[in-house]
């Protein structure tokens, strides 16, 4: 994982997020999620000084039910307020991550905050979403061969080209991640229309 | 300037040499005096001095030691528990009650009047106690002045007699202020020591509010909000200054009480104490800013997140100390065994709760002073005024009533962690609904059915900021009710009500 961290920052990449624990996944057997919490927390402090050092900043998205165990929901906090004022590479990791759990969760928060129903634009529904500096997402890498959604960044992943490596994900390396930044490049955006000038063009 | 008893003329004695003929009727109105209250009184020179934090310290011990105050302070008091909160209440209680703004005292003198009245009882060997009884009320006066004199005189810069004279009247114009009656301080100086010294001989009792402030509070201080990221950091710092505080403090009180209260003498502490007065007296000569008493206080309490001014600093500094935590934690090894998972992040115990939220004077009970702490540290917040005061201590009584009747299986009046965890708690009856209303109506001062910007940054002195649990814009009243509910019942944690009633 922190191969790909480094390739991706080598690359240029400004915003790369991470999906490592759906909302779905708490009903995979106990035994299983408990492995796959302290592993995550094994990770997490084993990097936290390599990610401090390498300006990234890391945050969490998701990360709220309270079965993730504390000492781990301590490591992540730490880890966001270590890395808060890195400018580098923003890193996130959805972890405990829902789609649509975001997007009940901006209209709720759209609600309490009294906005009239007129004034609801995608611009101002987009800034009630858990880090509303987030932005859209470009390319989706979608490895071990799965093409579904899963559920992660409904509303980011709008115009986002999907890449399908069969690669599965304990497999996939910088030089994979370097593959589909390649397959990107070679998509024609068109975001709906036809734009003269692309992302990432000469 | 007008006075709350404005025309005894015995009041302004010591107030200043040209104000000793007493043809005027007004106290302080005589040319060329200095003010009694605000910039230019004496009193207005040595509250800024770094001393007055060791004087301050000193003088609650004397007035724990009063046996009336004593008795008052162990069991309404949050001191043990919220140390940092109630220093900074009591200087701002202070600054205002001798500012230069005649309102602003005479309504701070009937905040703290209507305060103390809800203070009284009997105390463990039942006999009564009253913290309006005017005998009491000259003592914490008598301490205060006593331990700003000594403070001068331990640190080798002895106050001038008519220096002293001049602070004297300003003191006895301060309880006069409170509407004391005149009587309970004696009206000269000459007449002062006489009176402090019976005192101390004949009525200081060693009490065990005083043993808690001396050893109990030293020993435990909990960190102040600043630093509370820093838990090991402060424990340590703590372990060696605690000690050493209580160690001076005793070594600073009058030797008959020292000797009838039996505190120890532990060699040498005389001579720490006379350097330590005489060290932090030489911090006086630092740059004024550094060394203002509420600054320091107001810094140490102010939340990161706050509105204030300063706040950028503090959250700068705040921020600077949470990245180093953060770091530290993150590199401490792991025990090689898998942890317990059974801990929850968004969700505290019923035990949490209970020592966190409810117990807000520490003494592993929760009982009606603990819930009138949180009334008054709401009106204080709210800077609330009668009748509204009143309606939200009785909205706290009332649920107080509800709580002991369903909770208090024993049948001691009190409520202990075990009844309270055992019981499965279903704090939320009507009476604790209604306690959610009048908090809102009186949060709601523009009685527009709902909460806005300025009145919920009154309430919780928070900047605005948005998190994953929902944004704070305006509060409707069912909104609000059913928030509070979740957090003094639901147990949640990360609303706005964390720091307001569990900050030390």
């Amino acid at each position: 994982m922190i191969d790909i961290i480094e390739a991706a920052r080598a690359a240029g990449v400004e915003w790369l997020s991470l999906y490592a624990f759906s909302t779905e996944n708490w009903r995979r057997p106990s035994a299983e999620v408990d492995f796959l919490m302290h592993l995550v927390r094994r990770v997490v402090r084993k990097h936290a000084p390599l990610l401090h050092a390498r300006g990234i900043r890391c945050r969490f998205l998701g990360a709220t039910d309270p079965r993730i165990p504390q000492s781990l929901a301590r490591d992540f906090a730490d880890l966001m307020t270590l890395t808060s004022n890195s400018r580098g590479m923003t890193l996130t990791v959805a972890f405990d991550h829902g789609g649509r759990r975001d997007i009940v969760e901006a209209a709720r928060s759209l609600i309490h905050s009294g906005i009239p129903a007129d004034a609801v634009t995608e611009q101002t529904f987009a800034a009630h979403l858990p880090f509303p500096d987030t932005p859209d997402v470009d390319l989706v890498i979608r490895t071990s061969g799965e093409q579904r959604i899963s559920n992660f960044m409904l509303w980011q992943v709008a115009y986002a080209e999907w890449v399908f490596p069969p690669v599965l994900w304990p497999d996939f390396r910088a030089p994979h991640f370097l593959q589909c930044l390649h397959t990107y490049q070679q998509r024609e955006r068109r975001f709906g229309g036809v734009l003269p000038n692309q992302n990432g063009e000469p | 300037m007008s006075h709350a008893n404005g025309g005894h003329p015995s009041s302004s004695a010591g107030a200043g040499a040209t104000d000793r003929g007493g043809s005027s009727q007004r106290l302080d109105i005589v040319e060329g005096a200095r003010p009694m209250f605000g910039p230019g009184s004496q009193f207005d020179e040595l509250f800024n001095d770094p001393r007055w934090a060791l004087a301050m310290i000193r003088a609650t011990v004397l007035e724990a030691a009063h046996p009336q105050i004593g008795a008052a302070l162990i069991d309404n008091s949050t001191f043990v528990a919220h140390p940092w909160r109630r220093l900074r209440n009591t200087l701002l209680s202070l600054q205002r009650m001798f500012g230069a703004d005649d309102h602003v005292r005479l309504r701070e003198a009937a905040r703290l009047n209507r305060l103390h009245a809800r203070l009284n009882g009997t105390d463990a060997r039942n006999r009564p106690y009253d913290a309006m009884d005017p005998g009491a009320r000259a003592w914490v006066v008598a301490t205060l002045f006593e331990s700003t004199v000594t403070m001068c005189r331990l640190s080798g810069q002895p106050l001038e007699q008519a220096v002293m004279e001049r602070l004297y009247g300003e003191f006895r114009a301060f309880l006069a202020a409170l509407g004391g009656e005149p009587g309970h301080l004696p009206y000269t100086l000459n007449e002062f020591w006489p009176y402090y010294d019976r005192v101390v001989e004949e009525e200081l009792e060693n009490t065990d509010a005083m043993r808690i402030i001396l050893y109990k509070l030293f020993d435990h201080l909990p960190a102040p909000p600043l630093l509370s990221g820093l838990p090991t950091l402060w424990a340590t710092g703590r372990a060696v200054a605690g000690p050493v505080i209580g160690a001076i403090t005793v070594a600073s009180l009058p030797e008959p009480f020292r000797r009838r209260a039996g505190l120890p003498e532990v060699p040498g502490t005389q001579t720490l104490m006379q350097g330590a007065y005489l060290a932090v007296g030489l911090a006086r000569f630092l740059p004024d800013n550094w060394t203002r008493a509420e600054g320091i206080a107001d810094l140490l309490a102010l939340s990161p997140e706050s509105d204030d001014p300063r706040a950028r600093t503090v959250t700068a500094l705040a921020d600077r100390m949470k990245r180093a935590g953060a770091l530290l934690r993150l590199i401490t090894p792991l025990p090689s065994s898998l942890q317990p998972m059974a801990q929850t992040g968004t969700h505290r115990s019923a035990q949490e709760f209970f020592h966190e939220v409810l117990d807000q004077t520490g003494d592993g009970y929760l009982d009606w002073p603990d819930l009138a702490a949180m009334a008054r540290e709401l009106s204080s917040r709210l800077d609330l005024d009668e009748p509204e005061e009143t309606r939200l201590y009785n909205a706290y009584a009332h649920w107080w009533r509800e709580l002991q009747a369903d909770l208090d299986t024993d049948g001691d009046g009190r409520i202990s962690a075990q009844e309270y965890s055992t019981a499965v708690p279903s704090l939320a009856g009507p009476a604790l609904i209604r306690v959610a209303e009048v908090l809102f109506d009186v949060t709601d001062k523009d009685g527009n059915q709902s909460i806005d910007a300025d009145e919920y940054r009154a309430l919780f002195q928070t900047a605005f900021h948005r998190d994953t649990t929902g944004a704070y814009g305006t509060y409707t009243r069912s909104a609000f009710v059913k928030e509070f509910l979740s957090f003094m019942s639901g147990r949640q944690r990360s609303t706005p009500y964390d720091p307001l009633l569990t900050e030390a």
